[in-house]
């Protein structure tokens, strides 16, 4: 019992310490940078992990909630506390109607109509010039700040910016953890086995693809809305696929389909292009050779090999109590 | 407004027959060996450049510099089919997809360390007066463009018909096992077929050079217009990437010249869908 409290207690003390420790402003920019992506990718693990349907328009989500929220702030004058939740329904909303549309496909088909998708949406929002500034981008987009009662918290200052996202962060990462220990998880999961297999049990794999999709699209909105508050600049580039690549790159090297995967893949891969930095010009060449060179020769992600040398950690504490 | 459309029809075919080359290559791959190549694109890319550093900076003929450049693409090609696309055979969608995509970021940035971010134009020896077709205007380039092309698509035609290995390539295409049974070795097939494929996204990439111009990054957007192409016309089937590539040309073409040029590359991705929601299979039906 002790053994099993203890994974939870260090994880907790490590974020809710970390800006105490770590100070400088540059890491706890990578740290915020990497609780956005871990909303980002842990809602988009409830379809690619889970349910084994792989997509490539989930920047799409994260851009509109960036808009959304963005434009809420600059046109309406409306604060991030509306901006925010906002971003989520309307990103959810439109993965509603698109999943409505074309969940019906699988395999390299859907993950063509989700390119298409992600890239309409980035061509309109660059040529809708009079609603989002086009290419320019909206700039000004100011940190949220919490007024209630005698409480006045202004998360302009990294170190508060980094509780916000790390509350955000454990509560999407909590939510997607019961999601999968659902019936609703083990829906997608009996899916991503056999699709054939869980219709004849009476799973519907349409019903059960829109509700991953959607929650995940609520995420991607929520992380879209975090990002646009926290660097003050939205672009059309949010809806670039080289986004996408990126919470790609975090979910399948981390490790889809497990809780903790997409956490561990958002902390490397924010960290690990930051750390190549020191290459310069062959940064990227090297980031592509790993991605290949992983996915040979790691199929299974960064996340199988530590939850083994995991198990086995308690043993080197206490005496086996059975012998192996 | 009749000879305007027919204008934007006949441009559209000229692009269209570039996507069919490109687009080829890529079904063959899928077709064959059910992997969705995301790094199809990058020989469209290589092609372009070398063709570009073969003409300014050795100063070759442009037309020497064609089957050059194919050449060499083909035989990164094949490195790449020994390297990396052989163990990726029966690998998972997601892990091919990912696999590829890091190919193409790995040469997408080699390019702009080697080349840098500029767009180069490819100097043709063609002179840019337009011909007159009755009331049709077309550049030389672009009737050479056209020419070649459709002697390549009957090129590849031809073997993939009458030749032995192309024999062979259907029958592996069929059904593998059997193949195999008869004694056709696969992975020769697979390695021959991944290195003629490059060849043709290469070819495209020098013919098209001239007019869209060379640039490291040109192989993203012709990527996923080649899959556009594919999925359309099927997957894994031949005839299909030509038509549909055809008609993506012309799409585009009068899509930039009714609707609006800024939507251009959005015609595609409209069409993509449409397609799909109505016939999964694309429109001539495909291997899966």
């Amino acid at each position: 019992m002790a053994v099993r409290l203890l994974q939870p207690v260090l994880i907790g003390a490590v974020a809710l310490g970390f800006p105490l420790v770590v100070t400088g402003g540059y890491h706890l920019h990578l740290a915020i940078m990497a609780l956005i992506f871990t909303v980002l990718v842990a809602g988009l693990n409830l379809l690619v992990g889970y349910m084994g349907l792989l997509s490539l328009g989930h920047a799409a989500f994260f851009g509109i909630g960036a808009y959304v929220s963005g434009l809420f702030y600059k046109k309406l004058g409306l604060s991030f506390w509306v901006g925010f939740p906002a971003a989520g329904v309307v990103a959810a909303l439109a993965a509603l109607v698109l999943g409505y549309i074309v969940l019906r496909v699988r395999g390299h088909r859907f993950v063509i109509i989700s390119i298409a998708f992600q890239e309409i949406v980035r061509m309109v929002d660059s040529n809708w010039v009079e609603l989002t500034n086009g290419y320019m981008g909206i700039a000004g987009i100011a940190a949220p700040r919490l007024l209630l009662g005698p409480l006045d918290i202004d998360f302009f200052p990294k170190r508060h910016f980094y509780y916000l996202a790390l509350a955000v962060a454990a509560l999407t990462v909590f939510v997607c953890q019961q999601l999968a220990d659902s019936h609703i998880g083990r829906a997608l999961i009996g899916i991503r086995e056999s699709e054939a297999l869980a219709g004849t049990v009476g799973i519907s794999p349409f019903r059960y693809s829109m509700i991953a999709f959607t929650v995940g699209a609520f995420f991607g909105g929520l992380a879209g809305s975090l990002y646009a508050h926290f660097i003050g600049f939205i672009s059309p580039d949010l809806f670039h696929f080289s986004v996408m690549i990126e919470m790609l790159v975090m979910l399948i090297m981390g490790g889809k389909g497990t809780t903790w995967g997409p956490v561990l893949g958002a902390i490397i891969f924010t960290m690990l292009p930051e750390y190549l930095r020191v290459a310069k010009d062959f940064r990227m060449i090297i980031f592509g050779g790993i991605l290949v060179g992983a996915i040979l020769y790691m199929p299974q992600g960064i996340i199988m090999p530590i939850a083994r040398v995991a198990e086995r950690l308690p043993r080197l504490w206490r005496p086996a109590e059975r012998p192996a | 407004m009749l000879e305007l459309t027919l204008q934007h029809i006949l441009n559209g075919l000229v692009v269209g027959s570039a996507y069919a080359l490109i687009a080829i290559g890529l079904t063959m791959i899928f077709g064959l060996m059910d992997i969705a190549n995301f790094a199809h694109g990058e020989f469209y890319m290589l092609g372009g450049f070398f063709a570009y550093y073969a003409v300014s900076f050795l100063g070759l003929s442009f037309f020497v510099t064609i089957p050059l450049a194919i050449v060499v693409t083909m035989a990164v090609g094949a490195l790449l089919d020994r390297g990396v696309f052989r163990r990726l055979r029966g690998t998972p969608l997601m892990s091919s997809v990912l696999a590829t995509i890091g190919l193409s970021i790995f040469f997408q940035h080699v390019a702009l360390l080697v080349w840098g971010p500029q767009p180069n134009e490819i100097p043709t020896p063609f002179p840019p007066a337009s011909i007159h077709l009755g009331p049709l205007f077309i550049t030389p380039f672009r009737l050479f463009i056209a020419g070649v092309t459709l002697l390549l698509i009957l090129a590849a035609h031809g073997v993939l018909q009458y030749t032995r290995v192309g024999k062979a390539t259907r029958a592996v295409f069929q059904n593998r096992e059997s193949a195999a049974l008869v004694g056709i070795d696969i992975d020769r097939i697979y390695l021959l077929s991944f290195t003629f494929g490059s060849g043709l996204a290469a070819a495209a990439g020098v013919l098209l050079g001239p007019i869209f111009l060379v640039y490291p990054t040109m192989g993203g957007m012709a990527t996923l217009k080649a899959f556009i192409v594919v999925i359309v016309g099927g997957m894994g089937n031949f005839l299909g990437a030509i038509v549909s590539g055809l008609l993506l040309g012309v799409a585009e073409s009068l899509g930039a010249g009714f609707v609006s040029t800024a939507y251009k590359d959005a015609v595609g991705f409209v069409i993509v869908i449409i397609v799909l929601m109505l016939m999964p299979q694309g429109l001539f039906g495909s291997k899966a």
